[in-house]
């Protein structure tokens, strides 16, 4: 890890830090280069503590301690430290899925079409029984038959999460069988991010293109807000908005699906900068769940005097409705409580359109496109942040030299709001430019399409190739993850590869200190199938970066071996 | 003349400034993925021996393998008083790896030259003492033992 000087790219950001700095107030930057510097055997993948015989590490530059205790390798380390990521992907991505097929159980929430609700909880009840599901039955043929040739179909949690954490705790599994029981352990995750999407779908209805506006300065300063963070239950965020609506209580987003039609939650900021909006003064309640959010949240909160409520905890509130009318209760009082706290909201607001999705994104079209070369390939980005880069610098500055060159950019989730905040998300791409034909090809995609698209990856690499016919190694198109950060984004990288998507991945996964390794996740993924997750080591700009995928998509097919 | 002071008490047996010197000093690509992949493999100049302590060169006042060099490549520098190797004329003999009373000096049969520690005297602060996370490693002034006195 290295030292970062700029820590953000979003000046309202910034402007915090100072403030943070003057009253010693420690933030995630901080704490960053406290750690400095890391342990290298762990930043590496060379470590291991998953029996109590360790710590172990295999050292690289001695002849000594080149196994663990047990006899792991710095092969079986690395890719090991890749499978424990993924698994832990996995159960978040399962954990998502869960906890919305719950609140439809329970009656906690109505589904706008109850039969596309009943066909999805059967989905994942198949999961949970290690079925096959109907999603699955509908994927292509052809991907379908690359992904059994290769043995990581997806069969059910007991195979694919149970049997692939089992690798950990032992036996004789090599690079290639270990990496591909973290293939089918992410393609799990996968399929549970897709049928939650569907799940939500059934539950809420169709997510039209949702114009909103974001950052710092929607926060209001003489209303009671309420800020959501994280992964928490839909049901639950429903009724907390309903509630709010009522009593003229602002809800907004930190890390959190901002789309859940009718309301929007709008985001605040992204995940690197989840502790500033406390900083304003103007948060009077959060609602935390687990997944992207810091622990430091509650300290901050202490000094703002914020009330914090954790959305699950052990002692589960049964009752959505009363618990929703709790926490807004609670934000009117905290407001009321919290008069004498200065306010300091920067006026930073930017306009963005988000909800795109295969039904509203015609990909016919995009397949057209990228035939008659008025689109040179599209990328899509994807991932949160990471203190390890200048906040949101390597999105902006890739998506620049994208835009420039015609390739067509879409993104997912906290990339969306990331990308949003610099404007590239606006459909009137003030300050964006885009090359010629992909200005021209934008416009014929509708009205308001902005620069950049948010629009769910795996369902847009699904559409093109129903569109085009072809599979999705044979478009240029490729998953760029600039500033990744959680392990559920290592899940969807590595679901990407599967599906045939070429995926680049910084920061650099765990798996650096064995080369063979990460040669397998190149040569072994492209052989299998026709994608590979690429590892940079070498340090790049953020435009350096941009030019590895200009270098593919536009190499001829006697380099890249692709047809396109 | 300043010399590494290393605390038992405090060294955890990590490894890191074994890591860190063979990536930053060592290598040639001075980044830890590129180094981990470099053939000959990076040899560090430190040692974390036995029950957690790590041992560098002393630079010694009256250094053996100053002596024992038969052409001169184990030099002096007479400002800072340090003992570093001068790879260019190294005839790999390995006297000075025989005569080292610490053992900390490194035959490499592929290079051909001794690899010792040389404080990193190219450089600000030694690496192993800048990145120790216990501080176990610092710099500090040779106290004179010789003038030290003993009351009966």
């Amino acid at each position: 890890m290295e030292f970062i000087q700029k820590k953000s790219t979003d000046t309202a950001v910034e402007h915090f830090l100072v403030k943070a700095a003057d009253q010693e107030i420690p933030l995630a930057w901080d704490r960053y280069e406290g750690q400095l510097p890391v342990c290298g055997f762990c930043e590496a993948g060379l470590s291991c503590r998953d029996c109590l015989q360790g710590p172990c590490i295999s050292h690289p530059f001695r002849d000594a301690s080149k196994q663990g205790i047990c006899g792991k390798d710095k092969n079986t380390l690395a890719v090991q430290s890749l499978l424990r990521l993924v698994i832990k992907g996995t159960m978040s991505s399962l954990d998502l899925v869960g906890d919305l097929a719950n609140d439809i159980e329970t009656g906690d929430t109505k589904p706008v079409d109850k039969a596309a609700a009943d066909k999805a909880l059967k989905e994942v009840a198949a999961i949970f029984a290690n079925k096959e599901t109907a999603s699955m039955k509908e994927l292509p043929a052809a991907l379908s038959k690359t992904w059994k040739d290769a043995g990581i179909y997806p069969e059910g949690i007991l195979r694919d999460l149970f049997k692939a954490s089992q690798k950990l705790e032992g036996g004789v599994s090599g690079i290639e069988e270990t990496l591909l029981w973290t293939y089918k352990t992410a393609l799990l995750g996968s399929m549970a991010q897709q049928l939650q999407k569907k799940l939500k779908k059934a539950v809420f209805g169709e997510i039209a293109p949702t114009k909103l506006e974001l950052g710092l300065g929607i926060l209001p300063q003489d209303i009671p807000t309420i800020l959501l963070y994280g992964q928490i239950s839909a049901a639950l965020k429903q009724k907390i908005a309903e509630v709010a609506k009522k009593s003229k209580v602002k809800v907004f987003g930190v890390c959190t699906d901002p789309l859940l039609p009718p309301f929007v939650f709008a985001p605040a900021t992204n995940y690197g900068s989840q502790e500033i909006p406390l900083m304003t003064g103007a948060v009077d309640l959060i609602v935390a769940g687990d997944q992207f959010v810091n622990p430091s949240l509650m300290q901050v909160a202490k000094d703002w005097k914020v009330t914090v409520v954790p959305a699950a905890g052990l002692d589960k509130e049964k009752d959505l409705n009363a618990f929703a009318r709790k926490i807004v209760d609670l934000a009117k009082k905290s407001f009321d409580n919290r008069a004498d706290i200065p306010k300091d909201v920067p006026a930073d607001t930017q306009t963005a359109i988000m909800g795109f999705s295969s039904e509203t994104l015609d990909a016919a079209k995009i397949v057209k496109g990228l035939a008659e070369g008025k689109i040179k390939g599209v990328v899509v980005f994807s991932g949160s942040s990471n203190v390890k880069f200048s906040q949101d610098n390597e999105y902006v500055e890739m998506a620049k030299v994208f835009l420039q060159n015609d390739i067509l950019c879409l993104s997912e989730g906290e990339a969306s709001v990331a990308l949003a905040k610099h404007g590239f998300l606006n459909p009137k791409m003030e300050g964006v430019e885009c090359g010629k034909n992909l200005a021209g090809f934008l416009k014929s995609l509708g009205k308001n399409v902005p620069a950049v698209v948010d629009c769910n990856a795996t369902e847009f690499v699904l559409a093109l190739a129903k569109a085009g016919k072809k599979a999705p190694k044979d478009y240029p198109v490729f998953a760029c993850f600039p500033e990744a950060n959680r392990s559920i984004e290592v899940v969807k990288a590595m679901g990407m590869v599967a599906m045939g998507v070429t995926t680049y991945f910084w920061p650099s996964l765990p798996v650096t200190g064995s080369p063979e390794t990460m040669k397998a996740l190149s040569d072994i993924s492209a052989a299998k199938f026709g994608a590979s997750l690429q590892v940079v080591t070498k340090k790049l700009s953020a435009p350096e970066k941009a030019k590895l995928f200009l270098n593919e998509i536009e190499a001829p097919p006697s380099m890249s071996g692709k047809a396109w | 003349m300043k010399v590494i002071k290393v605390d038992s008490e405090k060294c955890t047996g990590c490894h890191q400034c074994e890591l860190w010197c063979g990536s930053e000093i060592a290598s040639v690509g001075k980044e830890l993925p590129q180094a981990i992949n470099e053939a000959p493999q990076p040899v560090p100049r430190v040692y974390v021996e036995g029950k957690k302590f790590a041992i560098q060169c002393r630079h010694c006042d009256d250094a053996p393998c100053l002596k024992a060099c038969p052409n001169g490549t184990m030099r002096k520098d007479p400002e800072t008083g340090l003992i570093y190797v001068h790879e260019p004329t190294c005839i790999a003999c390995w006297m000075c790896v025989m005569v080292c009373p610490f053992g900390i000096i490194n035959p490499s049969p592929i290079i051909k030259v001794a690899i010792k520690c040389d404080r990193c005297r190219n450089m600000g602060y030694p690496i192993c003492a800048e990145i120790c996370p216990t501080q176990a490693i610092s710099i500090e002034e040779r106290k004179d033992y010789r003038k030290k006195k003993f009351t009966t």
